[in-house]
């Protein structure tokens, strides 16, 4: 009896804890990334260099949360590598070269480091590189990141959607809705848990009200609603989650509890 | 919806994202939760119920009191 009484005591605390705990922790400690997958597509059988290839490439990126298959396709006369997300076309590649960096790149460490660093979230600005409009977005970003109780512990980061070393991350990052290709707009994207991107602020929606609403999201407390229907897009990162720093905006609000509400 | 055809015709008219309109919308913040006071009948349904019983009770000791006198007469 008194051993069903403490543990009913201790059920009932971790629940409460588990309801103060803020989005990006949470997500950060319990939301697994999305697996992505890479296909090869080929015609016939599969020679032996072809094998050896593919096992490579299997083995180069299974760190990743990505898997790979093989798939024939008896119709096509070139075989090529597409890579999905929950059953949608991200990319294809018709070169094994093209494949490089893949799973990784150095924005990509960094990011994650930061996340891992106890950081709320890393916004990454996609630029146009029309300095007009990329202007534009970029005061409204710092001056709503400025102006955030929370603006030491987000980090920002530029990328231009040109950029060659970060080309995967450009395309992942625009393949986080499907129509982002076409819209030649800056985007703002909030990056949190494990390099989850949330759904841009596009254009004329990279406002310092919009942003202050992105900032509120990461530091609410993780409601039932938010567990069940997590937004967002799971970059494909070659990442170790393990042991997170504890999160920098605890001491925030402990020091101000009034912040948390 | 296919990345080269927009289904919008301007970029304002693109749906904001579902977590933006949430959290403008205050659903993604845990919501406490509603008192709803409740309109109470009891006391009308007690009173109601007395009286009934008092009016039951009246009318049979009454048939019983006319019952004896009728015996009692016979």
């Amino acid at each position: 009896m008194k051993r069903e009484f403490f543990t009913m005591i201790l059920l009932a605390g971790l629940i409460s804890l588990a309801c103060t705990t803020r989005v990006s922790e949470w997500v950060l400690i319990n939301s697994l990334p999305t697996e992505y997958t890479l296909v090869y597509f080929h015609s016939g059988p599969l020679s032996e260099t072809v094998k050896k290839q593919n096992q490579a490439l299997a083995e180069s990126i299974k760190t990743a949360n990505i898997r790979f298959k093989e798939v024939n396709r008896p119709e096509i006369n070139k075989s090529y590598f597409e890579l999905y997300y929950k059953g949608r076309s991200f990319s294809t590649y018709q070169t094994r070269d093209e494949l490089t960096g893949i799973t990784t790149s150095p924005m990509r460490r960094d990011i994650a480091a930061e996340l891992m660093a106890g950081k709320l979230c890393v916004i990454v600005f996609l630029k146009t590189d029309d300095s007009k409009k990329d202007d534009k977005g970029l005061n409204a970003l710092h001056n709503a990141v400025g102006s955030s109780p929370f603006g030491n512990i987000i980090t920002v980061v530029e990328l231009s959607r040109s950029s060659r070393e970060e080309s995967h991350l450009a395309s992942l990052l625009l393949n986080v809705e499907d129509d982002l290709k076409g819209i030649r707009e800056p985007m703002v994207f909030g990056v949190f848990g494990r390099f989850k991107a949330l759904e841009p602020l596009v254009g004329k929606g990279i406002s310092e009200e919009n942003i202050h609403l992105m900032i509120d999201y990461f530091t609410a407390e993780c409601s039932c609603l938010i567990k069940d229907d997590l937004p967002g897009t799971d970059i494909l990162f070659a990442g170790k989650w393990e042991n997170p720093q504890p999160a920098l905006l605890n001491a925030i609000i402990d020091a101000n509890p009034i912040l948390g509400k | 919806m296919n990345p080269d055809s927009l289904s919008y015709d301007t970029l304002e008219e693109r749906p904001l994202p579902k977590w933006l309109i949430d959290q403008k919308s205050g659903r993604n913040t845990i919501q406490p939760e509603k008192i709803v006071v409740k309109e109470d009948h009891s006391l009308t349904i007690t009173f109601i119920a007395t009286f009934g019983l008092i009016i039951l009770v009246v009318a049979l000791w009454a048939l019983y009191l006319i019952r004896k006198h009728k015996k009692k007469g016979l």
